[in-house]
């Protein structure tokens, strides 16, 4: 008897991301994650441990914050998925990554985009959390670089920049 | 004289990486790819201590899309040290590491490794490989291990002792003898993680000449460079390592070759394919950690507040390799336990102990931290204990500005202003208001507690046998911009932003006019790793001598279009003028476009033919190393609050003062002291890895399992004061920060639990179960 690969035969579906719809083909185990960064080429999604624990996979399906790494990719489809690059419209960044830029936030980096993700979800549905609100809506993603300050910081004047946007368009 | 009339250093300039990390960062080393790549896996060991009997590969080998299998009859045997920071061949260095070996000495030690087509076909294959083992008695312990009868761990290392270095100054026996009041006590640390975010990855490229291209997210370009070729067999020329624009942080961890980048090159020099392997969260874990650390200290007093001897001993668990045991050991005593606070008679023994646990390796403070832990609690037992005030303590028993460094008495502590770190610290946290100890009331109960690190680095200079110059090219564009080349490896601190500003005042040229533009080892001079709180002070010294460099060559050639004299020029803003007379005036873009012009240029006066003199690109270059080592000093003052009931502690408040000679960029080291912090935290109060006692596997490989402080454990509110002593050898007057911040956390926050709770624990972690047991509670 030889020796064979088991490689289950491989799904394709539409996925659709950052408003987006694309077609991909992958193997049916493969997480949200794996089939955003290696089938779909958006490496902006990072992974920090695989296991659901470290948050920096972290994307926004339906709005809410969900970590890409313990998601399927094919309960995914028909769901509206936000990565990263969805974020800047062209050069025109969201308030969210100017303030992370502007006041430190990002450090390494590596763990910024699940952060900005999990602070996007935040400040969707509330616009004005405390800077205790913020704490606990970040617990969830791990930064071993920034001591989280600059982090809570970034999300506190991304606020204000919202609102302020808000207020202008209104 | 601290220069105030700078335009860009000390400046909150934006991080040049800043938006290209918050759109995702595409320059990551895990991004990296090459088509035709093949994916790397290792089989580890399952026991501790082993001799491999047997491996069958054939199995594997007949998986399709199996490209290669490696085992230990497949690599060179060529014995090595992964640390990067000393010559490969160094006569200091212990080598006793292989690449793949037929004997096991740590649970998850690789035996095998795999390239295939796809990440999935390699894991498989791990499956089919099968192994015999002999099954070896393990030790864990250190003071097990150096009993007589223990396993022999390394064939000829008796009773597993790698090394025993001592240190002795005076007569410490005497010392005691003089002493009014003597104090003793042991204290212990724990293994702990450097936790950086983004695994460790490489890919490796084998061209047809056999030459080895190596992307890696490693922190020293040129060791890994070092360490490649001397593993392979091969000179250096045939290894290129490529650097990477930023890297997801080290914290100590990524100065050290682990076994994919040589299994990787391996892989690809059969296969002729690049290969990339990247480590799982449970193989970082298990690829390096800090060094535990058994401090015994035994101090003599005189009652007027002045140490009499000073003696210590240490017991450092190196692992089941010697890596950076016997140099991290060295650090530790010198300048974590005994240079720092000044006695007439001291003494310090070491001991460095093989065992079976997972390799030790650097981290941020490298033996510093353990030895603060000691020192600073002992030294608040005493004021305790004696009713000294710890500052005034501290400020008695420590060096002076104008002293020679403790080090080298060659050098002096030109820059050193711990009295004023103590001074404004305390007054910052309200120091004089701190409650008695023990007497706050009600479950939880609150304290203040404080933790200096009087003498630290600059980097390495004064060791025996490491890597210490640095080097970096400066190139003008006709655009009146700036390319900085450097081998330094932005870790993620900011180190690039920090060079370009040293290299903008330099040049004379605005922040965003210099830019950081990343080579790799075939075009950059050497540089020394990413480690020791190096790189503003030693890599920026570098920096700023090619900036000087490139800036003589600049004036030069506008001195003759100008009709001036050298001396008479000077440069500000990207616009050259004649000091004395602004109106004189011509632009750094408009210079090298002169001196870039292939035949004339166009004047006011008309068509000019340049002279030869004035033609060629504008450069610096510079490879030099640092003039001395300038010690900051640091001082740091925690409240915290216990729960009596639960055992639990918040930090609610941190005030950190250091002198650090310039702050280059303020936003970059407020971020160095939080992130400390909140390393600092999780070694003082949660961090610690554990293992199986049976098997030696790690039970705390994710980080569910091992505990290290969220949003919601750091205090609201972290002060910086940071004092600009002026540093005359250092870059605008720079010296060091990284580390410091995580060397003081540990024993600041003991002092404060102290204080709130009148009890002493002295072994890290202080978890809730200590506490509680402290307090008889359990």
């Amino acid at each position: 008897m030889g020796i064979t690969a088991t490689v289950p035969g491989k799904v394709h579906i539409t996925l659709k991301v950052n408003g987006e719809e694309m077609e991909v083909s992958f193997a049916p185990y493969k997480t949200l994650l794996e089939v955003l960064r290696e089938d779909l080429g958006l490496t902006g999604t990072k992974h920090g441990c695989e296991l659901g624990e470290c948050g920096a996979c972290a994307v926004l399906v339906d709005g809410a914050p969900l970590l890409s790494c313990l998601t399927l990719a094919i309960e995914c489809e028909g769901r509206a998925i936000e990565t990263i690059e969805g974020l800047a419209n062209g050069p025109e960044l969201h308030p969210l990554q100017e303030a992370f830029a502007d006041l430190g936030g990002s450090q390494c980096g590596y763990c910024t985009p699940g952060a900005i993700m999990t602070a996007k979800a935040l400040l969707d549905n509330e616009p004005e959390p405390s800077s205790q609100r913020i704490k606990e809506a970040m617990a969830g993603n791990l930064c071993r670089c920034t001591g989280y300050q600059q982090i809570v910081e970034s999300v506190e004047k991304a606020a204000g920049c919202c609102r302020h946007a808000e207020r202008v368009k209104a | 004289m601290l220069m105030t009339n700078l335009n860009v250093v000390g400046k909150r300039v934006l991080r040049q990486d800043a938006y290209e990390k918050v759109v995702g960062g595409k320059g990551f080393p895990v991004n990296f790819s090459l088509p035709g790549m093949l994916h790397g896996k290792m089989l580890r060991s399952p026991y501790p201590h082993a001799r491999i009997l047997r491996i069958d590969t054939s199995r594997a080998e007949q998986l399709p899309g199996v490209k290669a299998v490696m085992t230990p009859k497949d690599v060179p045997q060529i014995p090595f040290n992964p640390i990067f920071f000393m010559p490969a061949g160094s006569m200091g260095i212990h080598r006793d590491m292989l690449i793949l070996s037929d004997t096991v000495r740590f649970a998850g030690q690789p035996v095998a490794a795999v390239a295939a087509t796809t990440v999935a076909i390699a894991e498989q294959a791990l499956q089919l490989i099968d192994v015999e083992y002999e099954e070896l008695l393990a030790v864990f312990d250190p003071e097990e291990a150096m009993k007589e009868g223990a396993p022999e761990i390394h064939v000829g290392v008796k009773n597993n002792i790698r090394d025993t270095p001592s240190f002795s100054a005076g007569d410490v026996e005497a010392g005691f003898k003089d002493a009014d009041y003597i104090f003793e006590g042991t204290y212990e640390t724990q293994r702990v993680h450097t936790c950086y975010m983004e695994p460790r990855v490489c890919v490796s490229d084998t061209d047809s000449n056999g030459h080895i291209t190596i992307y890696s997210s490693i922190g020293h370009l040129f060791g890994l460079r070092e360490r490649m070729a001397y593993v392979l067999g091969l000179p250096v020329s045939k290894v290129t390592a490529v650097q990477a624009p930023y890297v997801g942080g080290s914290f100590g961890s990524k100065i050290d070759f682990a076994y994919i980048e040589a299994l990787s090159a391996l892989l690809s020099a059969k296969t002729r394919k690049p290969v990339r392997f990247e480590h799982t969260r449970y193989e970082d874990f298990i690829c390096n950690a800090r060094h535990p650390m058994k401090v015994h200290l035994k101090t003599g007093i005189k009652k007027d507040g002045t140490f009499t001897a000073r003696y210590a001993s240490t017991l450092c668990d190196t692992s089941a390799y010697s890596t950076h045991g016997p140099e991290v050991i060295l650090v530790h005593a010198y300048f974590g336990l005994m240079l720092g606070y000044r006695s007439p008679h001291m003494k310090w023994e070491g001991t460095v102990v093989f065992t079976n646990n997972m390799p030790g390796g650097a981290f941020r403070g490298y033996g510093a931290p353990q030895a603060a832990f000691a020192v600073e609690s002992q030294i608040d037992e005493i004021c305790d204990k004696l009713g000294f005030d710890p500052i005034e303590f501290r400020l008695k028993n420590t060096p002076r500005q104008g002293d020679p460094h403790p080090f080298n008495p060659e050098w002096k502590l030109n820059s050193y202003a711990l009295d004023e770190c103590l001074n404004k610290g305390a007054e910052r946290m309200g120091w004089s208001q701190r409650a008695k100890t023990g007497s706050a009331s009600g479950a939880k109960k609150r304290g203040i507690g404080m933790a200096a690190h009087p003498l630290w680095v600059s980097g390495c200079v004064g060791f025996p046998d490491i890597y210490e110059h640095s080097g970096a090219i400066i190139r003008l564009n006709v655009d009146g911009t700036a390319y900085l080349s450097s081998a330094t490896m932005d870790i993620g601190s900011g180190q690039n932003t920090t060079l370009c500003q040293i290299a903008a005042e330099e040049l004379g040229l605005a922040f965003d006019s210099v830019r950081m533009a990343p080579g790799n080892t075939d075009n950059l001079p050497f540089d020394a790793p990413t480690h020791a709180s190096r790189v503003t002070y030693s890599s920026g010294n570098a920096v700023k001598v090619a900036a000087a460099d490139a800036k003589k060559n600049l004036l030069e050639v506008a001195a003759t279009v100008m009709e001036a004299n050298v001396a008479d020029l000077e440069v500000r803003d990207g616009m050259i003028t004649v000091k004395g007379s602004p109106a004189q005036a011509m632009s750094v873009a408009d210079v090298v476009k002169r001196a870039e012009s292939p035949f004339m240029v166009i004047g006011a006066q008309g068509p000019a033919p340049t002279t030869l003199k004035e033609k060629g690109t504008i450069m610096g270059i510079s490879s030099v190393a640092p003039p001395a080592n300038a010690s900051p000093a640091v001082a740091e003052f925690v409240e915290v609050e216990v729960d009596t009931e639960t055992g639990q502690v918040k930090v609610l408040r941190a005030v950190y003062a250091h002198d650090l000679g310039r702050v280059v960029n303020p936003a970059a080291a407020e971020g160095q002291v939080e992130g400390g912090l909140q390393q600092g935290i999780g070694f003082a109060l949660m961090e610690k890895m554990l293992f199986d006692p049976e098997t030696g596997a790690c039970l705390t490989s994710d980080f569910l399992d091992y505990k290290m402080p969220t949003a919601v454990e750091m205090p609201s509110k972290i002060e910086c004061i940071f004092i600009e002593s002026n540093e005359p050898t250092g870059p605008f007057g720079a010296k060091s920060l990284a580390e410091a911040c995580l060397i003081v956390p540990a024993p600041a926050i003991a002092n404060a639990i102290y204080n709130a709770i009148g009890v002493r624990i002295r072994s890290l972690p202080i978890t809730p179960e200590k506490i509680l047991a402290a307090l008889g509670k359990l």
